[in-house]
C-alpha cells in the first residue's frame, strides 16, 4: 500500500497528563468513577503550589525481577470463546529491562464442581493465550476451578469460584466528561458510560464492568491523500484518491480504567453507576458510536483483588496514598506452597447493554481530526457495517 | 576563641542602646593609695537577683574590657582616678557607671532588663542553666520569640515545623503536619493549646500549622520523661500555651503576606484586671486560584481561616483565670463537584491558684471537637460524608513546695471522647445510594497521677511520679464475635453482641512509672537518666504515610489494644563560656506495644469492623541525638544531629497477616540520620538573616519485585515493605527580617523575606510506580518543593 499508515492509538489512551492526587476511594467510597473522570480532580492540592511541585521520572535501580507465572482469566455465564492467559513476571521497567513473556504450550482445563472439565487450547496466533470452546458458558450456581500444567511440568490450580447471576443493566445512558488539561486550551473530553441497575436486595453483589468490541463510522479525507515525495512521484500536492471516505471501524476500548462497584452503599436500591469511560479522539464521536457494556457479577474475593489492581492504577505519590499492596490472588503453586503465583482467575454471571451514542447529541465534542485518506488503511476498518448495526 | 566571643560581646553590646547613668560614686577607703587600687564587683538582675554571667565591663579610658565569671563577678586593678565604667549585656539596659577609685573596694551593679525587642536575640529564658540543673528530661521549650527567629514557611513562622528542627523529632515530609517523635507515629503527639487537645491542627492539608504565631506564648516539647500529670500519647506531649493580653494598655498588630493575613488586638477589656487577646489569620489563596487560567484551578476553591480569643483575669495576686478560644476552618473544592472541609473548635477555662507561698492548684475544663467532611455533588449518587472527634474533659493538680527544689504534685483527670467515624448521606435528588452510619464509638479516660521532685545537695536530684490510667469503652454498640485460632475477617464472624447504653464493652487500665534522675558534676556539667511508661488508647487509623484530613480515630476495643511505650533515655550536658553554649547528648531506646499496622490492601473508609482490617504490631525506636546550641551573641543558633532508628514487626499466628515474614521493617518515617543547622545573624539592631539546612536520609519506600500484566496494564508486584530508600533529603531556607523601631509618630513594622528551598532541591516527598500510555512502567518522583519558594510578610504592631 502506497503511503503512510495510521494507527489510532486505542490501546490504554488513558487520560493521565495529570495526576489525581486525591485517591479516588478516598473521595468516593464506592468505586463508580473511573480513573479517567478522577483525573479532573487531580493535582488539586499542589495547585496550591502550583510553582513549586513537580512530578518527574526517576530512575532506581530495581533488582533483576522475579519470573512468576501470571494469570488473567475470566469465564462468564455468557456462551462464546472465553480466554485464560499465562504469561511470566519480569523486571520492574521498560521492556529493555525485561519482556514479559507469554507462557506457552501448557495444560489448560476447567473443571467445574461436579466434575465437568472443559480444555482451553492455546491460540495458535496469540500465543500465550488459552480459548476455551465457542459453546462454552459457565453455568450461575456453579463453581470452578482452573488448573494448569505447564511444559516443565509444574501444577498450579486456583482456589474455586462460583458463578453468580447478573441482575441486568436497566438501562445504559452517558454523559460527557471533560478533562483540563494543563498548559491546553482544549480540555481533553469522553463518554462516560452509566449503568442503571435494580441492585437485587437479598445478596451481596460486587460488580465489574468490561467492554465488547466497539464499532463506529470513521470518517476520513481521500481527497487530501499526499502521499510522501518520491524520485517517481515528486509532487508535494494532494492525489486524491477515489475511494472511501466513510468506513466502519471496529476497535477494543482496552483499560479506560476499571470499573468495579458493590452494593454496599446501594443494596437493593435502583442505582447509577459510571461503569465506562471512552476516550475522544476527535474520530470516535463524528457520527454513531456503538458500545456493547458487559456486566459481570463477581465474588469477593475477585472484587479485593480488582480494587487493588484499581488502587495501584490510580495511585498519584501523594501523601493520600496508601503504601503499596501485596495484589495476591487466588492461584497457588501444588508443587510449592511457597511459589507465589500472580494474576486472578474470575468467573461470573455476565448481563450486556448495548447503546449508540449519536455524536451530534453530546454537548462538547474535540476538533474532527482529519486522516488524509482512505478510510480502509484503518486498522479494524471496512467498508460494511455489522449485519446487526442498527443505531 | 576567648577573644572571638569577646568579640561578639563588644558587637553585641552596640545592640543595646537604652541607658541609664548613676551619679558618679567615690570607690573604696581613702588611704591615699595611688596604683593597684582592687575594685570587685558583681553584676546582677535588677529583678530576679540572678547573676549575670558574660556581661562586659568597659572602662573607656584605659581601653580595657571585662567579662564577668559564672557568678557575674568581676576585677579591675586601677591607678586613682575618675573612671566612667560601662555595663553591657544583652538584653538588658546598658548602665553608664561613673567611679572615682580611691581605694580597694566593691561594687555592686543591677541591670534591667530591656523591652523584649532585644530578647529575641537571647534563645534562653530568666534560667540559663535550667538544661543542667533541672531534673526534667527532654523538655524543651521555644518562647515565640525564638521561633519568630526562624525562616517562616510561606510568609509565617511555623510552629509544628520548628519543633522538627530539634533533635529527635522529625517530619514525614514537606505537606505533612504530623510530627514523628522518637521513632513514633504522628498520632502519638498530643499537641494541645491552652490545655485542650487539637486533633488536627493543618491548614491546606497540612503544608502549614493552625496556630497563629501573635497568640502564642510558648511551645513545650516533652519527648522524653513526660510529667505525670500528662498522659493518653505514647511519644510526646507538644504544650502550646496562649499569650495573655496587656491589662494595661490596647494594641494590635498586623500582618500581610503573599499567602495570607492576619490582624489582632488585646488590651484591658476591665483596666488591671481583666484583659483580652484576640487573632484572626485567614488565606487568600482563593482569590489567586481564581485569577489562573487553567479551568480546572480556576475552578478550584482553598479557603482556611483561624481564630484565637484569650480573656485572661489575674483577679488578684494570687488567682487567675483564663478563657481560651481556638479555632480553625480549612475547604477545599475540587474543579468540578468535590469539597472536602475540616474544622477544630476548642474552648478551655483554666483557674491557677497560689493558695499560698508554698501551696497551689491549677483546674482546667475543655471541650473541643473535630469535625470532618467530603461533600460530593457529581450528579451521580451525590452524598455527605461526615466523621469526627468530641472530647470533653476536667483536669486539676494541687502542688506543694516543701522548699526550693521540693515539690510534690498530686491530681487527677478525666476525659469523654465521643467519635463518629464516619456516616454518609444521601444528597441528591434522586434516591440512588443508601446512606449509611458507622457505629460512633464512647471512651472514657482517666488519670491519678503523682509526682515528687527533690534535690539532696548541690549534685543530685531526683523526681519520680507515677500515673494510673484507666479506660472504658462503653456503648450503645454493636460488636462482632469471631472465630478462635482463626485470622480476623469477614469470613470468620460467628455473630454479634449488642451492648446497651453505657454498657461497659472494655476496659483497659495501666500503671505509668516516671522517673528521671540528676547528677550534677559542676554547675556546668550533669548527668541524667530517665524512663517512662506511657498509655495510649486512642489510635489514628490511616493507612497513608502522615496525618491527612482525611484520616479517622479509633478508641482502643475489644480487638485494639493500648498502645504501650516504654522509654528508658540517658543524657549527658554540659554548658561552656557562661551557659552562651548548650550541649547535650541523649540516648533513647522505646519499646512500643500494639501499634496499628494495616493489611495490605485495607479498606478503612466507611468500615464498620475496622478490625478486619488491622493486624497488631510491635515497634522498637533507638537513636543518639547530639545538641549544640548557641544561646546569646550576634549569631545564634543552634546544630542538632539524631542518629536513630524506628522498626515496627508484624508476627501474627497466621502467616497470611504477616507482614515482611514477620521480621523487623522500618516505619515510614524511619530516617537515621537527621541533621539540622540552624542560625541567626543580627547584622545590625533592626536587621537580621536567618538559615536553616536539614539533611536526613531518604525515608524507606517499596520498590516493585517484578512487573506483570493484568488487564492490559502494566502492573507492580510489592512483596516486602519499606526495604529501600528515597534519596537523601536536603534543604536549605534563609530569610531576611528587617525591623522598623516605633516611635509617637511610627508603627513598629517587620519586613521579612524568606527564600525556602534556596537551591531549588527536588527532594521527592514520594515515589510511585506508574504504567503510562506510551511509556514504559517507571518510576515517578514527587516533590512538594520542586523550585525555590520565596516569600514576602509585612507586619505591624500598633
Amino acid at each position: 500500500m502506497k503511503g503512510a499508515s495510521y494507527s489510532i492509538n486505542s490501546e490504554k489512551s488513558e487520560i493521565r497528563n495529570n495526576r489525581n492526587f486525591f485517591k479516588s476511594e478516598l473521595l468516593s467510597p464506592f468505586n463508580w468513577k473511573s480513573k479517567a473522570t478522577m483525573n479532573l480532580k487531580k493535582y488539586s492540592f499542589l495547585l496550591l503550589l502550583a510553582f513549586t511541585a513537580c512530578i518527574d521520572p526517576y530512575v532506581v535501580e530495581v533488582e533483576q525481577g522475579a519470573q512468576l507465572l501470571t494469570v488473567e482469566g475470566l469465564i462468564t455465564s455468557v456462551p462464546k470463546v472465553h480466554q485464560i492467559r499465562l504469561t511470566r513476571s519480569d523486571t520492574y521497567g521498560s521492556v529493555f529491562q525485561g519482556l514479559i513473556r507469554p507462557v506457552t504450550g501448557a495444560t489448560v482445563i476447567i473443571r467445574d464442581n461436579l466434575g465437568n472439565v472443559t480444555f482451553f487450547a492455546e491460540n495458535a496466533v496469540d500465543r500465550g493465550a488459552y480459548d476455551s470452546p465457542a459453546s462454552f458458558a459457565g453455568i450461575i450456581g456453579r463453581s470452578y476451578t482452573l488448573q494448569i500444567q505447564t511444559i516443565e511440568g509444574r501444577v498450579y490450580t486456583s482456589l474455586p469460584e462460583r458463578i453468580e447471576s447478573a441482575p441486568p443493566i436497566k438501562e445504559l445512558t452517558y454523559q460527557v466528561v471533560k478533562i483540563a488539561v494543563e498548559g491546553e486550551i482544549n480540555p481533553r473530553s469522553g463518554v462516560q458510560l452509566i449503568a442503571s441497575i435494580d441492585d437485587p436486595a437479598d445478596q451481596n453483589n460486587f460488580y465489574f464492568w468490561r467492554n465488547d468490541p466497539s464499532v463506529y463510522v470513521l470518517k476520513t479525507s481521500p481527497e487530501l491523500f499526499t502521499p510522501r515525495p518520491s524520485d517517481s512521484n515528486p509532487s508535494r500536492d494532494p492525489q486524491p484518491k477515489d475511494c472511501c471516505s466513510t468506513c466502519y471501524r471496529t476497535e477494543l476500548v482496552g483499560n479506560q480504567g476499571i470499573f468495579l462497584a458493590q452494593d454496599d452503599n446501594f443494596n437493593g436500591l435502583n442505582t447509577k453507576i459510571a461503569a465506562g469511560f471512552i476516550e475522544d479522539d476527535g474520530l470516535r464521536f463524528i457520527q454513531n458510536y456503538r458500545v456493547d457494556l458487559r456486566q459481570i457479577s463477581i465474588s469477593q474475593a475477585a472484587y479485593r483483588f480488582l480494587r487493588l489492581v484499581k488502587q495501584q492504577t490510580e495511585i498519584s505519590g501523594s501523601v493520600f496514598d496508601p503504601p503499596p499492596a501485596n495484589i495476591k490472588g487466588n492461584m497457588i503453586s501444588l508443587d510449592d506452597p511457597e511459589e507465589v503465583v500472580l494474576g486472578y482467575f474470575m468467573a461470573g454471571g455476565e448481563q450486556g447493554k448495548r447503546i449508540y451514542i449519536n455524536g451530534a447529541d453530546l454537548d462538547f465534542r474535540q476538533n474532527v481530526s482529519i486522516i488524509p485518506d482512505d478510510c480502509r488503511v484503518v486498522e479494524g476498518a471496512s467498508i460494511n457495517p455489522p449485519i446487526d448495526w442498527n443505531p | 576563641m576567648k577573644k572571638i566571643i569577646l568579640l561578639i560581646f563588644l558587637l553585641t553590646s552596640q545592640l543595646s542602646f537604652a541607658q541609664t547613668t548613676v551619679s558618679r560614686e567615690v570607690v573604696g577607703r581613702d588611704i591615699g593609695q595611688l596604683k593597684g587600687i582592687k575594685i570587685s564587683g558583681r553584676i546582677i538582675d535588677e529583678i530576679t537577683g540572678e547573676a549575670l554571667v558574660g556581661a562586659t565591663v568597659t572602662i573607656p579610658e584605659l581601653d580595657i574590657n571585662r567579662i564577668t565569671d559564672t557568678n557575674g563577678a568581676f576585677d579591675l586593678t586601677l591607678d586613682r582616678a575618675e573612671y566612667n565604667l560601662i555595663f553591657r549585656y544583652v538584653g538588658y539596659e546598658t548602665v553608664n557607671y561613673p567611679i572615682t577609685a580611691v581605694g580597694d573596694g566593691r561594687i555592686s551593679v543591677r541591670m534591667i532588663q530591656e523591652d523584649f525587642q532585644l530578647d529575641d536575640v537571647v534563645i534562653f529564658g530568666r534560667d540559663p542553666e535550667k538544661n543542667i540543673r533541672s531534673t526534667d528530661m527532654g523538655a524543651i521549650t521555644l518562647s515565640m520569640n525564638s521561633i519568630k527567629e526562624l525562616p517562616p514557611f510561606l510568609g509565617e513562622v511555623d510552629i509544628i515545623r520548628s519543633m522538627a528542627t530539634l533533635p529527635g523529632v522529625s517530619q514525614v515530609g514537606e505537606a505533612s503536619a504530623g510530627l514523628n517523635v522518637r521513632g513514633g507515629g504522628a498520632d502519638q503527639n498530643l499537641i494541645q493549646f491552652a490545655g485542650a487537645p487539637i486533633y488536627n491542627p493543618s491548614h491546606l492539608f497540612g503544608l502549614f500549622t493552625s496556630f497563629n504565631a501573635e497568640i502564642v506564648n510558648d511551645v513545650t516539647l516533652y519527648k522524653s520523661v513526660i510529667p505525670s500529670r500528662f498522659g493518653g500519647r505514647g511519644s510526646s506531649i507538644l504544650d502550646i500555651t496562649p499569650k495573655a493580653g496587656s491589662v494595661a494598655k490596647w494594641g494590635g498588630d498586623l500582618m500581610v503576606s503573599n499567602y495570607s493575613g492576619k490582624v489582632g488586638f488585646n488590651g484591658p477589656l476591665v483596666k488591671d484586671k481583666i484583659s483580652v487577646r484576640g487573632g484572626f489569620r485567614g488565606s487568600y489563596i482563593n482569590w489567586f486560584l481564581g485569577a489562573l487560567s487553567n479551568p480546572d484551578l480556576k475552578n478550584s476553591q482553598a479557603n482556611f481561616y483561624d481564630g484565637n480569643l484569650v480573656i485572661s483575669a489575674p483577679i488578684n495576686e494570687k488567682n487567675e483565670f483564663t478563657y481560651s478560644y481556638y479555632t480553625s476552618y480549612d475547604d477545599f473544592a475540587f474543579a468540578s463537584d468535590t469539597t472536602i472541609s475540616w474544622k477544630n473548635n476548642s474552648h478551655s477555662l483554666n483557674w491557677k491558684s497560689q493558695v499560698s507561698d508554698k501551696l497551689s492548684f491549677d483546674i482546667l475544663g475543655y471541650y473541643t471537637q473535630y469535625d470532618y467532611s467530603i461533600f460530593n455533588r457529581s450528579g451521580i449518587n451525590d452524598f455527605d460524608l461526615n466523621s469526627g472527634i468530641k472530647d470533653f474533659g476536667f483536669k486539676g493538680y494541687v502542688s506543694y513546695l516543701f522548699k526550693e527544689g521540693n515539690r510534690i504534685t498530686l491530681g487527677a483527670d478525666t476525659k469523654q471522647l465521643t467519635l463518629q467515624p464516619g456516616e454518609l448521606i444521601p444528597a441528591g435528588a434522586e434516591q440512588d445510594i443508601l446512606p449509611k452510619k458507622v457505629q460512633d464509638e464512647y471512651g472514657r479516660e482517666s488519670g491519678f497521677h503523682f509526682q515528687h521532685e527533690f534535690e539532696i545537695g548541690e549534685k543530685f536530684g531526683m523526681s519520680y511520679g507515677l500515673r494510673y490510667d484507666t479506660y472504658q469503652y462503653y456503648g450503645p454498640r454493636v460488636v462482632r464475635q469471631y472465630e478462635e485460632n482463626k485470622p480476623i475477617s469477614d469470613g470468620s464472624a460467628i455473630g454479634e453482641t449488642t451492648y446497651a447504653d453505657g454498657e461497659t464493652i472494655q476496659t483497659y487500665d495501666g500503671l505509668g512509672p516516671r522517673g528521671s534522675m540528676r547528677y550534677s558534676f559542676s554547675k556546668n556539667s550533669s548527668v541524667k537518666v530517665g524512663y517512662n511508661k506511657m498509655y495510649q488508647f486512642i489510635h489514628l487509623i490511616s493507612n497513608t504515610a502522615t496525618i491527612a484530613p482525611t484520616d479517622v480515630w479509633k478508641l482502643s476495643d475489644e480487638f485494639l489494644k493500648p498502645q504501650i511505650v516504654d522509654q528508658l533515655s540517658l543524657g549527658y550536658y554540659q554548658n561552656f563560656k557562661g551557659n552562651i553554649f548548650e550541649t547535650s547528648v541523649e540516648v533513647y531506646y522505646k519499646d512500643i506495644q500494639n501499634v496499628v499496622e494495616y493489611k495490605d490492601g485495607a479498606n478503612l473508609i466507611l468500615q464498620n469492623n475496622l478490625e478486619t482490617e488491622l493486624v497488631p504490631a510491635q515497634g522498637k525506636a533507638y537513636g543518639v541525638e547530639l545538641y549544640v546550641k548557641k544561646n546569646l551573641g550576634r549569631l545564634t543558633g543552634w546544630v542538632s544531629y539524631t542518629y536513630s532508628r524506628s522498626l515496627r514487626r508484624v508476627l501474627t499466628p497466621y502467616e497470611e497477616d504477616n507482614i515482611n515474614d514477620g521480621e523487623w521493617f522500618a516505619s515510614n518515617f524511619d530516617k537515621p540520620h537527621d541533621l539540622t543547622l540552624i542560625g541567626n545573624y543580627k547584622v545590625s539592631t533592626n536587621t537580621s538573616v536567618s538559615a536553616t539546612f536539614g539533611y536526613s536520609t531518604g525515608r524507606p519506600v517499596t520498590y516493585p519485585e517484578a512487573k506483570f500484566d493484568y488487564s492490559g496494564n502494566s502492573l507492580a508486584y510489592f512483596n516486602r515493605r519499606n526495604e529501600q530508600r528515597l534519596p537523601d533529603f536536603h534543604r536549605l531556607d534563609l530569610a531576611v527580617n528587617f525591623k522598623l523601631k516605633g516611635n509617637a509618630k511610627f508603627f513598629e513594622g517587620d519586613w521579612t523575606f524568606s527564600v525556602l528551598n534556596v537551591y531549588g532541591r527536588k527532594n521527592p516527598f514520594s515515589l510511585f510506580f506508574v504504567d503510562e500510555s506510551g511509556q514504559p512502567p517507571q518510576a515517578l518522583r514527587l516533590a512538594i518543593l520542586g523550585v525555590p519558594l520565596p516569600s514576602l510578610s509585612y507586619s505591624i504592631k500598633f
